[in-house]
């Protein structure tokens, strides 16, 4: 875990791929793309299971380092409507049903319009973006917000590290430009895309489980 | 007139006369016999398959008029399939037969399908892909139940592939469902031959017999040697330089072919021609696999009425069609292997009392020494082999699903069936029950999910489960993998080709590229299309295509290192070598001339780290493997990380920290003990086999390319294979087809026997390490390599701090 201030805020970042607003006891994610690998076997893929599962408990583990008392989640909840398997559904039920203290908040992205809201049992806020919440503002897609310093998924952010001798890395990062923080895909089953930080961006990679300022 | 004095009037007609090997072959399969016959392209093998069945109808009291289907033509490659059917026909119309000769391919029209639906043709010429789908359906059987002779067409071109091993599959479903079908397959001449026949053969009990066809005539190998001489050759820097003397051997000769090995060079070396000569517009074109089918008819078409100067070409007209104006051939860059070198000199010579001649063009100096070697090992009579795909699992997969479609299988009998090929003679029951596992409920680790089935079991038989498996399935049949294609278009329509999504990707509108010889504008990317118009610019990007990159073949490999002993010791005989002198003296200046007893290492730091040339001289797809393996074994004695370059004549590790080389030599990093436990572990180190499932995941139906012209409906299904690769290895590790990955890059990557080997050699060597104070010409070509594979035993998180405390 590193802390690191933006707008004059502290917020802790978790190499579990999540933030920690400690002032407002709140822990946001993005892109958990429940059900991918469900999605994948209903048109006919034979993808193991177990990663929605493995993602839950990784959830699991950062409410109990942080003791937070909501998530936000910045979009992309469930996959694709065909994501919507009984057991996948199962497994973030029971996963609630263990954290029902828990506030639950989804600020809405292009995948849950498809895939449409999670199911209301689970009791989670569906809103649609922009969420404001001073100095900042969440919403799924990373773009400069006029309400404030916005903090989105949505795009999976990767960064390439460059040493001597042609050597390389691809590390998932939270990536913050002036105006916008865009966080690492939560879901363990998605892909990443590079990005090329510009001046003024502060980036900071996720490798062996360890949070990395990259310059 | 009998049949056979019909065929002889009809020869004599056309003023030919039968081969001996002919008329042996045309006996042979009246006698209910099956075989080989190998020669060199254009010699006359079709007809000598061809004319038995015909013989046969001749012979019948009446012959009927479009009998149901009896003879099947397999070729490896569409582009052959017209020109095929020419000459089938043409037999056929000259002897009076009323058959109907149809071909089926990917492209063929929909009108044409319909009636195959109903009915298939007398004889039928196909690919193994297409092939496979009519076996994926349920009247299969009754359609297949009068076919008298299976005909592969360039067998020892699919052998060595999975697509090889599809028509040994499909092969042992027609010969289960008619033990007298002939089998005969046509072949260059290769160093395993006995190996070819038992592929194309299986267990069937015909009689098989090896047919030499006509002795090929003496094959000139010779270079353009560069005037002057670089000492510090390139790799990839493409050697365009030679121009001007290529230039002249195409005016030279009236049609001219240029082989290079890749489509990007192929796009280059057109370009250049076409500065140089402007003139020439028109009168030169280029044809490789990316472009457009109408744009590669037309210039074979050019080719076979010799209009044409000269044509820029890959190994895109390796195969088939004979050009007969054809009377010069020239090689871009290095030959790779012999028996692919002879191949494109038998392009040209056609013509009566003309050789059969090649000529090389170096890219680099030392590809002059191949030539030399090239020409050693033709005299030698050295030939590769091709080597047969052992018992793959994703293409059983793919096959049992297709077979369950068509009519359904009952497991014993077709494990059985399946086993009667030679790829999966040694089949296990346990693999065969874990293939079955994976079609109908996706394997061990998705038992827990019932609605997961492509396959399913009713009364005994294993059946498709549903029809939108069963239309997804037809789509992704086959094992041609490539990245993501998009396909290349003219604003105003017309269709150019294909390209690569990753190069378009590094495109901003309004950049420029070559491609199919011409100057693009790029425009924008729209439902799997990259739209262009024309540029007056004069130059271009030049896109690049993934392929596997050639290995020099074993017997070229043992060729170069017996022509540098010899320089060693101060003989440098021929044009080639009396070139590369200088080159030489140069090696062994700054380091040496490795003898062939010795293995030599060059240690140098410079700025961009800790250096380590390996020269073992056997290839690019060992030295992959050495690399890794070695690199794998100094990172256990230490942390370390390296990046490697790999080329056919050695390899280098480079490592921001210096390793200790006389430590890790002393601790037998070069043993050739343990390696069943180093490889794997090695491989997974480097990333290998996570690249090679990609394959493999495409063919046993883990990814889904999507439905034509539906792209966003699958998009949610995308997954990289690397990513699932992972997956598999977390959550489902016994998967075979994680087994295969590694097998696969073990025994075809790394031809695994091959490697083995080698370290054997290098163990018995005699070990050089020279410090050096510049980079050696060997070692340059290393250098400039920018594609390297790395491997550490660092922990990530430390590497990436001592990355950015630079």
């Amino acid at each position: 875990m590193i802390e690191i201030s933006l707008q004059d805020e502290a917020l802790q970042l978790y190499p579990e791929r999540a933030i920690y607003w400690k002032r407002k006891s709140t822990l946001l994610i993005a892109d958990t793309h429940w059900g991918k690998a469900a999605t994948m076997r209903s048109a006919g893929l034979p993808i193991p299971g177990g990663t929605t599962t493995a993602d839950l408990n990784r959830l699991t583990g950062l409410v109990h380092q942080t003791e937070a008392h909501r998530i936000v989640l910045l979009g992309d909840a469930i996959h694709a409507r065909a994501g919507r398997a009984p057991k996948t559904l199962a497994a973030v039920a029971e996963w609630r049903a263990s954290h029902r203290e828990l506030e639950l908040v989804l600020v809405r992205g292009n995948h849950d319009a498809f895939a449409g809201d999670p199911p209301t049992e689970l009791n989670i806020h569906c809103w649609n973006a922009p969420v404001i919440e001073a100095p900042f503002v969440f919403q799924h897609f990373p773009a400069p917000s006029e309400f404030g310093y916005a903090l989105a998924g949505h795009t999976h952010p990767a960064v390439k590290v460059r040493g001597r001798a042609g050597e390389a890395a691809r590390l998932p990062c939270f990536l913050f430009t002036p105006t916008c923080g865009t966080l690492p895909a939560f879901g363990s089953l998605t892909g990443c895309a590079i990005v090329k930080p510009e001046r003024g961006d502060r980036v900071y990679g996720i490798a062996d489980g360890e949070v990395l300022p990259i310059d | 007139m009998t049949p056979r004095q019909r065929l002889h009037a009809w020869f004599a007609s056309r003023g030919w006369k039968p081969f001996a090997f002919q008329e042996e072959v045309w006996r042979a399969y009246l006698n209910g016999e099956s075989g080989l016959i190998h020669a060199a392209t254009g010699t006359g093998k079709t007809y000598a398959a061809w004319l038995g069945p015909l013989m046969e109808a001749m012979a019948e009291r009446k012959i009927e008029r479009n009998p149901p289907l009896r003879v099947l033509w397999i070729t490896p490659l569409r582009a052959l399939v017209a020109d095929t059917e020419n000459a089938l026909k043409a037999a056929l119309d000259g002897l009076d037969i009323p058959w109907r000769l149809e071909s089926r391919t990917g492209d063929t029209k929909a009108s044409v399908r319909e009636r195959q639906k109903k009915r298939l043709p007398t004889a039928l010429v196909t690919t193994p892909e297409s092939l496979s789908i009519f076996l994926s359906r349920t009247d299969a059987r009754t359609m297949f139940s009068d076919l008298r002779l299976v005909i592969v067409d360039e067998w020892h071109e699919l052998q060595g592939t999975k697509r090889g091993v599809l028509t040994e599959l499909a092969l042992a479903r027609l010969r289960h469902w008619q033990p007298n079908v002939r089998t005969w397959g046509l072949s260059a001449t290769i160093g395993n031959l006995d190996t070819a026949m038992a592929t194309l053969m299986g267990n069937s009990p015909s009689h098989r017999r090896l047919v030499r066809g006509l002795v090929p005539k003496s094959i000139v190998i010779d270079s353009l040697v560069p005037e002057e001489m670089e000492l510090f050759p390139w790799a990839g820097h493409l050697g365009v330089n030679m121009l001007p003397q290529v230039l002249s051997a195409i005016e030279e000769g009236a049609t001219s072919l240029v082989f290079t090995n890749t489509r990007s060079q192929a796009e280059i070396w057109y370009q250049a021609i076409l500065d140089v000569r402007p003139d020439w517009a028109g009168e030169i074109a280029i044809h490789h696999g990316s472009l457009a089918r109408k744009t590669r008819d037309f210039v074979e078409d050019a080719l076979r009425k010799g209009t044409v100067r000269c044509v820029v070409c890959t190994s895109s007209l390796d195969l088939g069609v004979d050009f007969t104006p054809v009377d010069r051939v020239l090689q871009i860059g290095s030959p790779k292997g012999v028996a692919r070198l002879l191949q494109r000199a038998g392009r040209s010579g056609h013509r009566p009392g003309v050789l059969s001649r090649v000529t090389c063009v170096p890219t680099h100096a030392f590809e002059l020494v191949e030539a030399a070697a090239a020409r050693d090992a033709v005299q030698a009579g050295l030939v590769e082999g091709r080597f047969p795909v052992e018992r793959p699992l994703d293409l059983l997969s793919q096959w049992s699903i297709t077979i369950a479609m068509g009519g359904g299988f009952e497991a014993d009998a077709f494990f059985e069936e399946v086993r009667s090929t030679n790829a999966y003679a040694n089949l296990t029951r346990a693999e065969w029950q874990w293939v079955i596992e994976f079609i109908t409920h996706g394997g061990e680790a998705l038992r827990a999910y019932p609605e997961f089935a492509r396959v399913k079991l009713q009364d005994g038989r294993y059946i498709i489960s549903n029809g939108q498996i069963a239309r997804r399935h037809l789509l992704s049949t086959g094992t041609i993998v490539s990245d993501s294609a998009l396909d290349v278009r003219y604003l105003t329509g017309g269709r150019l080709g294909t390209i690569e999504e990753g190069f378009i990707a590094r495109l901003r509108p309004g950049d420029r590229f070559a491609f199919s010889g011409k100057i693009l504008e790029f425009v924008r990317v729209r439902e799997m299309t990259a739209w262009v118009r024309k540029s007056k610019a004069a130059n271009g990007a030049i896109p690049s295509w993934q392929g596997s990159r050639m290995p020099l073949s074993s017997e070229l490999s043992e060729a170069v290192r017996a022509r540098l002993d010899q320089a060693l010791r101060g003989i440098y005989e021929g044009p080639e070598m009396e070139a590369i002198r200088p080159v030489l003296e140069t090696q062994a200046n700054i380091s040496m001339i490795p003898a062939r007893n010795e293995f030599l290492i060059e240690r140098i730091e410079t700025r961009d780290g800790h250096h380590l040339f390996f020269y073992p001289f056997d290839g690019r797809l060992v030295h992959e493997g050495l690399a890794a393996l070695l690199a794998y074994r100094i990172a256990e004695l230490e942390p370390i990380t390296f990046s490697m370059a790999i080329n056919d004549y050695g390899f280098e590790l480079l490592a921001p920290t210096a390793a200790d080389l006389e430590g890790a030599l002393a601790a037998h990093i070069l043993s050739p003990e343990n390696l069943a436990e180093d490889i794997p572990a090695s491989l997974n180190a480097v990333e290998l086999a996570r690249r090679q499932f990609r394959e493999i995941a495409r063919v046993a139906g883990l990814t889904f390319t999507g439905f034509p012209g539906q792209n966003k409906t699958t998009r949610q299904l995308q997954a990289s294979s690397g990513l699932l690769f992972d997956v598999f290895m977390r959550y489902d590790s016994t998967n075979l087809l994680i087994d295969q990955a590694h097998r696969e890059v073990l025994e075809q990557q790394l031809e695994g026997s091959r490697l083995g080997r080698t370290l054997e050699r290098l163990s018995r060597s005699r070990l050089v390490i020279r410090d050096v104070s510049r980079f050696s010409p060997l070692s340059f070509p290393l250098v400039i390599d920018r594609s390297r594979n790395r491997l550490s035993s660092e922990k990530l998180s430390d590497r990436i701090k001592r990355m950015s405390a630079r």
